[in-house]
């Protein structure tokens, strides 16, 4: 059990989408430009979490708006004010009787006056969570406040424990040979563009024109990891017979079907709820799923022959860029 | 051996409010129209298969099997296709204007499939480049052994429906035969199919020969007590809600895998299945409608008649009677369909505005299940069969 500290701060910035830049929103450290899906957050099971997450202080690149963190799935989230404060429940936050977040927020201040809330809990159940914006989410979650928690079950990278190289533990037939997070999403540049501070965007006017795998569009998903604002690359490297866990969330707005190439894989856990137990076996196979938005699901692909495999959204307006394939929500899965 | 011999081609669908539209499908005989959907692909768990496309439309055209594994083109396994580093197709394919390739594979698991055009698929399915694929299971036998996924698996059937779903957006297939951009961002689905037609022409029979490109009927009959294995495939870009009115059917497989884990049976029942886009779902249905014999028909209260919702003419499904297996009085000037007294209620798309033709009730994905007095259908209804094409 260790207790992990991770300081965040919600930036401007641009990622890049079929050569075009455009502005998002999204979650940094305090070093550097703000990430696309926001920092992976890594834990292990009983770990303590804190994550500060400041607005104005020291940030240059602030959005303007108030910025505050949702757990969906995670229970007992505590929050404490940052520089001093008590620490307290996390609530939906009301002004005049008004809801105004779903959560505790970190309102503007001006460079000179530290401001931050700490979020704490301890990581309790392995799995993927997204953690994403609790303030004018229809808004500030399209423009990139979100990320992912990945909790691992104790013991996982110690060779020889029951439970290493699992997702769920021993017995959730959860043991993999490569695991890869991708998370899903959508991106209306017309809206990105027209974003203003604490000015209400009528979501009515909604089109999204680019399909994410972790924050990029194919082909640059088969990109490897990068230091950009679009830092994970979704290709998957493994080998013949290897397990392949894929970690798939949807932080979007629209539900997607993601296909796994041809290929068929067996979905072991639902957000993030394990599907196979000692008594139990709840676990099925599919060629692809169907996740609504703020869902996830883990799968274990088994590629059999040697080769490529294209993994991709099956809604197929989904997999252009400009109104043409190749494009959008695709990655490349290579069996050697 | 199987060998399926298929041709892409254009063609034009017929719409019930009067429309023709072009589309692209797979055809069964040179000689033979493009169909909506493509010739459905009957075999057998073990046997090897060819699948020989032919294709005589302007871009190339291939055939992506999900599911099936160790599909080869000659020594190969298929792969994505690249065309100076950029990814053309999923799998190889056959050139523009009359090339050729041909699939190999022996599929391993009994089930439902989808096969579709894995090059510009964004185009390509939605234009009709779709079809079903049935795999039955080793020991199947039609006479002793009807089952979807082996004996033991609690998958027996009297008889069986395939219902394969779409939508169709008359715009960007007009664009596509005027030589004008094809803007999927555009795409807004006027029409959606069961089978490929629209309600009411789901309810007419397989091969209607005023619908030449849409050989297949979507109604389902059977008889009360029977199992029924209704095969859903999604082979659209959206999620459609389907449900028997006032029934349920339990769903036994998804995506051609019979959900059972060793002696844990996954099946559950469902009022709606949700049908998402390239999935399938093989469901078993049965009719026993409140305790129905033919000793005791179900006991009803025979509504007012300015109560009851009887259609124009050609709407009518009402037999004049609540009883199954007997036939009442109908007001004047009313045509019923009814044939025998058999019991209709409806099976459609829970997204309403899906049952309409371009905004138009009734229409779209909608059809009915018809359940026949004990005795009265014959055998031949609800049979699944490899169709042979002319050459």
């Amino acid at each position: 059990m260790a207790t992990l500290f991770f300081s965040l701060w919600v930036k401007r910035g641009t990622v890049t989408l079929n050569n075009q830049n455009i502005p998002f929103w999204g979650l940094a450290t305090l070093a550097t430009g703000p990430r696309l899906p926001g920092p992976t957050i890594k834990a292990k099971v009983n770990d303590n979490i804190r994550i500060r997450l400041s607005n104005s202080f020291l940030n240059i690149k602030q959005i303007g708006e108030p910025v505050g963190l949702m757990f969906p799935g995670i229970e007992g989230v505590m929050v404490e004010e940052w520089p001093a404060g008590n620490s307290r429940p996390v609530q939906p936050q009301y002004i005049n009787g008004e809801l105004v977040a779903f959560t505790d927020y970190v309102d503007r201040g001006s460079i000179f006056l530290p401001k931050g809330l700490i979020y704490k809990f301890q990581a309790k159940k392995p799995g993927i969570y997204l953690y994403e914006s609790g303030v004018k989410s229809e808004k500030q979650i399209q423009m990139g406040v979100y990320g992912i928690i990945v909790i691992k079950p104790v013991g996982y990278n110690m060779p020889g424990h029951s439970n290493y190289k699992t997702a769920y533990g021993a017995g959730t037939n959860s043991n993999y040979d490569v695991e890869k997070v991708l998370v899903m999403g959508e991106i209306d540049t017309t809206m990105h563009e027209n974003v203003v501070p604490e000015k209400n965007y009528n979501m009515l006017d909604f089109k999204p024109n680019n399909w994410i795998l972790n924050g990029r569009v194919y082909p640059h998903t088969i990109d490897s990891d990068n230091n950009s604002s679009q830092p994970y690359g979704s290709r998957i490297n493994c080998r013949v017979n290897d397990r392949v866990l894929l970690r798939i969330a949807n932080a979007g707005y629209e539900a997607h079907t993601f296909y796994f190439g041809g290929l068929t894989g067996r979905i072991i856990a639902e957000d993030s709820y394990p599907l196979v137990s000692a008594d139990s076996d709840l676990s099925y196979e599919k060629n692809g799923i169907t996740l609504a938005p703020g869902q996830t699901a883990d799968v274990i692909i088994i590629p059999t022959a040697r080769g490529e495999y294209i993994l991709y959204d099956r809604d197929y307006n989904h997999i252009v860029n400009e109104e043409s394939f190749p494009g959008g929500m695709m990655t490349s899965m290579v069996a050697g | 051996m199987a060998v399926i011999n298929l041709w892409a081609k254009q063609g034009y669908m017929s719409t019930p409010d009067g429309q023709s539209i072009y589309f692209w499908g797979y055809s069964k005989g040179a000689a033979e129209p493009a169909q909506l959907p493509g010739p459905p692909i009957i075999v057998k768990q073990g046997e090897a298969v060819t699948i020989n496309l032919t294709n005589n439309l302007p871009e190339p055209v291939s055939v992506f099997l999900p599911g099936q594994t160790g599909v080869k083109v000659g020594s190969q396994f298929v792969k994505p296709q690249y065309s100076g580093g950029n990814l053309i197709s999923f799998v190889n394919y056959a050139s523009s204007n009359g090339g050729t390739v041909s699939y190999t594979f022996t599929p391993t698991r009994p089930g439902t499939y989808i096969y579709e055009s894995g090059t510009n698929p964004h185009k390509q399915v939605l234009l009709g480049l779709y079809g079903g694929i049935v795999v039955r299971p080793e020991d199947y036998d039609e006479n002793t052994s009807r089952t979807a996924y082996g004996s033991g698996t609690d998958t027996e059937f009297d008889r069986e429906y395939l219902i394969i779903f779409s939508e169709i957006d008359p715009s960007l297939h007009q664009a596509v035969i005027e030589g004008k951009p094809y803007m999927i961002s555009k795409h807004h689905p006027r029409y959606w199919t069961m089978n490929g037609r629209c309600a009411p022409d789901t309810m007419l029979p397989d091969n209607a020969p005023y619908l030449p490109s849409q050989p297949y009927g979507a109604m389902v009959m059977a008889e009360p007590t029977e199992k029924v294995l209704i095969r859903y495939i999604g082979a659209g870009i959206d999620s459609h809600p389907l449900h028997p009115h006032g029934n349920h059917t339990r769903i036994i497989a998804m995506d051609g895998r019979l959900l059972k884990n060793g002696a844990r049976d996954r099946s559950f029942k469902r009022f709606t299945v949700l049908v998402g886009p390239g999935q399938t779902y093989d469901q078993i249905f049965q009719w026993t409608g409140l305790g129905y014999t033919l000793d005791n028909p179900i006991p009803t209260i025979i509504p007012n008649r300015r109560n009851l919702g009887i259609g124009e003419a050609g709407w009518t499904m009402w037999s004049g009677s609540p009883y199954l297996g007997e036939k009442g009085e109908i007001p004047e000037g009313v045509v019923s369909f009814n044939e025998v007294g058999e019991y209709h209620f409806m099976l459609h798309s829970h997204s309403e505005p899906k049952i309409t033709n371009w905004g138009a009730f009734p229409g779209g994905m909608m059809t009915m299940i018809s359940i026949y007095p004990t005795g009265f259908l014959s055998p031949d209804v609800g049979v699944l069969s490899q169709p042979v094409g002319k050459e």
